[in-house]
């Protein structure tokens, strides 16, 4: 009996008598690009009911068992079939345990497999002059008055008015700017700190209102500007998901038929009776992300939202925003001062500097000029 | 690629777009909603009667009033018929007003966080909070009934004109609350004020107090207390059993036209500078 395990391919006995059965480990592909889940699937031959199984997965990366990076599918259970999804290039080693309810023998078998740089990303083409644009931004400058800030009291205010020093000192935090998003692009602001990239985003995402020119966006908005606002921590991650969806606008039928998506994609699924206060802040993040992405909306707006979570996850909402960006309908509007995604993602990008615009264009020509600048 | 199952990884493609978002209009009623139902789940979490305390609170406020108050009244309550009833009635209509102010004004403020990201229509702040208000209301009846129940005193068809009290005293709360919250956001001086008018404004209404007790100048000056005119139209519902006359329902109404005239007319005029002061 022992043979039979022996005899095919990747399987391991883990007794040496044998119990009657052998296992070996099938995986949907051997060599895969980076942004591909992998399929294992448990095969066992011989005397023993199916029933009687449970499956547990392990991966390693480069050796065997403890690699530098390593993990597993948590306890055993029912399921021949897992879905690993690397978090990077290069050799993975994956294994199965299956274990036997009954006599507690258990099974190994192991496979390799390489995981390549994904060559299927292409940022998105230079969109025709005749698409239609999903946001025009037409000469906007926004001037904020910053004496008028600081009057928090009735009787500051009124102490100002008295002695006549209620003139304002005039901040141009954007001054004249002019772009336009056609649909289906993924286009990049980028921008050193201060220099007026979120002020932009803020009134793109109709926030806030430009004090001269107009900004006219068409279609529904998916903001991923710092994850979790809107979120209560005394409710529990079920509750918030109901309540930011909400406030995000989705119909409560959807997200009744995606709860279970949106609870898979966090990969939080035995915490959602939990209070959110008891969450760490990647948790949190994870199912604001999860929540902000579950469909597609005709803008997704990404603010440095991808620094949050642990590598795993940052993997996995690239990935999902890469996804949203190949597909024809979503428009993203990335806004980074990190240019390295930038340059992986957008096909044109808008520098702003100092509130002014610098550059709009191609991402290679902007980003070159960026990065001149840096030196 | 082939199909698998359990991949973790979900197909957002198969949803369409109008399956996934409200329209505008709807949009604003499923917020309000998840709002109240969060502020409810919230005020009872982690109480072991839970819910019932809406109906407990005003029993207790009302015990506590009634033996304090009977006394102090002496011969000027002699025209009422039951005054626990007649205290419970202004207390419950007089929170209504005090609740849904004071969460409203702080409404704005609260969801700073929010108002930053998300657009979201302002109004709905202030708003869900005079929603929430109402609610906890509707459960304050209950408090009603029992003590109706307890000194005899059977309801007319009249109770069934409530509705038209809560729309009145409602529009009223609305429109104060907009006008709050929107002068709180540039002052918040408003908050710490606005607590020593409810004080105020809890004793000039006659809310645990007959109004024969007041001098007759003051007495006249009650014109002008829009809560004196709610607490009396609840009263003539359920105390006295009684329609409320056109002029009591002319000024209810009147009140409550004015001040969402002119809560939304200032709300409106502001909510586009709040984000430069939340």
């Amino acid at each position: 009996m022992s043979e039979t395990s022996s005899n095919v391919s990747g399987a391991t006995p883990a007794s040496p008598e044998g119990p009657g059965w052998g296992v070996t480990l099938k995986l949907s592909a051997d060599t895969v690009d980076d942004a591909t889940p992998i399929f294992a699937t448990a095969h066992v031959e011989g005397a023993v009911e199916w029933t009687d199984l449970e499956f547990r997965y392990r991966w390693s990366l480069d050796v065997e068992e403890d690699g530098p990076l390593h993990g597993s599918s948590g306890v055993y259970d029912d399921q021949s079939q897992w879905g690993f999804i690397p978090p990077q290039t290069g050799s993975f080693w994956l294994c199965v345990s299956v274990r036997h309810k009954h006599t507690g023998v258990v099974m190994e078998a192991s496979r390799w497999v390489t995981v390549q740089e994904d060559e299927s990303f292409r940022r998105p083409p230079l969109p025709s002059a005749d698409a239609p644009s999903v946001v025009e931004v037409k000469d906007v400058s926004m001037i904020f008055n910053i004496a008028s800030e600081q009057f928090n009291s009735l009787k500051e205010y009124f102490l100002a008015l008295a002695r006549h020093e209620l003139k304002f000192k005039e901040f141009r935090a954007l001054d004249h700017i002019d772009f336009e998003v056609k649909r289906g692009e993924a286009f990049g602001l980028v921008g050193t700190n201060g220099s007026g990239k979120s002020t932009m985003l803020k009134i793109i995402a109709g926030v806030l209102d430009a004090s001269e020119g107009s900004c006219k966006v068409t279609g529904t908005i998916a903001p991923l500007i710092e994850l979790g606002a809107g979120f209560d921590m005394d409710l529990t991650a079920k509750e918030n998901i109901y309540l930011n969806g909400a406030l995000l606008g989705y119909r409560k039928e959807f997200i009744d038929a995606h709860f279970q998506d949106i609870v898979e994609f966090a990969e939080l699924q035995n915490f959602m009776d939990m209070p959110l206060k008891n969450y760490s802040s990647g948790m949190v993040a994870r199912i604001a992300f999860s929540i902000a992405t579950i469909t597609e909306p005709d803008i997704l707006i990404v603010d440095e939202t991808l620094s949050v979570g642990d590598f795993l996850f940052q993997k996995k909402c690239e990935r999902r925003i890469k996804e949203l960006v190949q597909s024809d309908g979503v428009t993203v509007l990335l806004v980074s001062h990190s240019i390295d995604l930038v340059e992986r993602i957008c096909d044109r990008v808008c520098w702003i500097e100092k509130g002014k615009m610098r550059m709009v264009g191609p991402t290679d020509e902007v980003c070159d000029a960026y990065k001149r600048l840096a030196g | 690629m082939e199909e698998a199952p359990s991949t973790g990884v979900p197909k957002a493609q198969r949803t369409s777009r109008e399956d996934a978002w409200y329209p505008a209009g709807e949009r604003n009623a499923s917020i309000l909603r998840q709002l109240v139902s969060k502020d409810f789940k919230l005020k009872y979490r982690r109480s072991a009667l839970g819910v019932a305390w809406s109906v407990l609170n005003p029993l207790m406020m009302m015990a506590v009033m009634a033996v304090v108050f009977s006394a102090l009244a002496g011969r000027s309550a002699e025209g009422i018929p039951s005054f626990p009833l007649y205290i419970i009635l202004g207390n419950v209509t007089f929170s209504l007003m005090s609740e849904s102010t004071s969460q409203g004004m702080s409404s704005i403020i609260g969801a700073a966080s929010l108002l930053k990201k998300v657009k979201i229509d302002r109004w709905v702040f202030p708003i869900e909070k005079v929603l929430f208000a109402v609610v906890n209301f509707v459960f304050s009846l209950i408090a009603v009934a029992l003590v109706m129940g307890f000194v005899g005193i059977s309801p007319t068809v009249y109770v069934l004109m409530l509705p038209l009290l809560v729309l009145y005293l409602g529009t009223f709360c609305a429109g104060l609350s907009l006008l709050l919250s929107a002068a709180s956001v540039f002052f918040r001086d408003v908050m710490h004020l606005w607590g020593v008018v409810l004080t105020a404004w809890t004793y000039a209404t006659p809310l645990f107090y007959a109004e024969e007790i007041l001098p007759g100048w003051l007495r006249s000056l009650e014109v002008f207390n829009p809560m004196y005119h709610y607490v009396r139209y609840i009263r003539e519902l359920v105390l006295y059993g009684r329609m409320p006359s056109l002029k009591l329902n002319l000024a209810c109404a009147g009140c409550a036209v004015v001040s969402l005239a002119v809560g939304a007319l200032v709300f409106r005029k502001n909510e586009r500078k709040f984000i430069l002061y939340i």
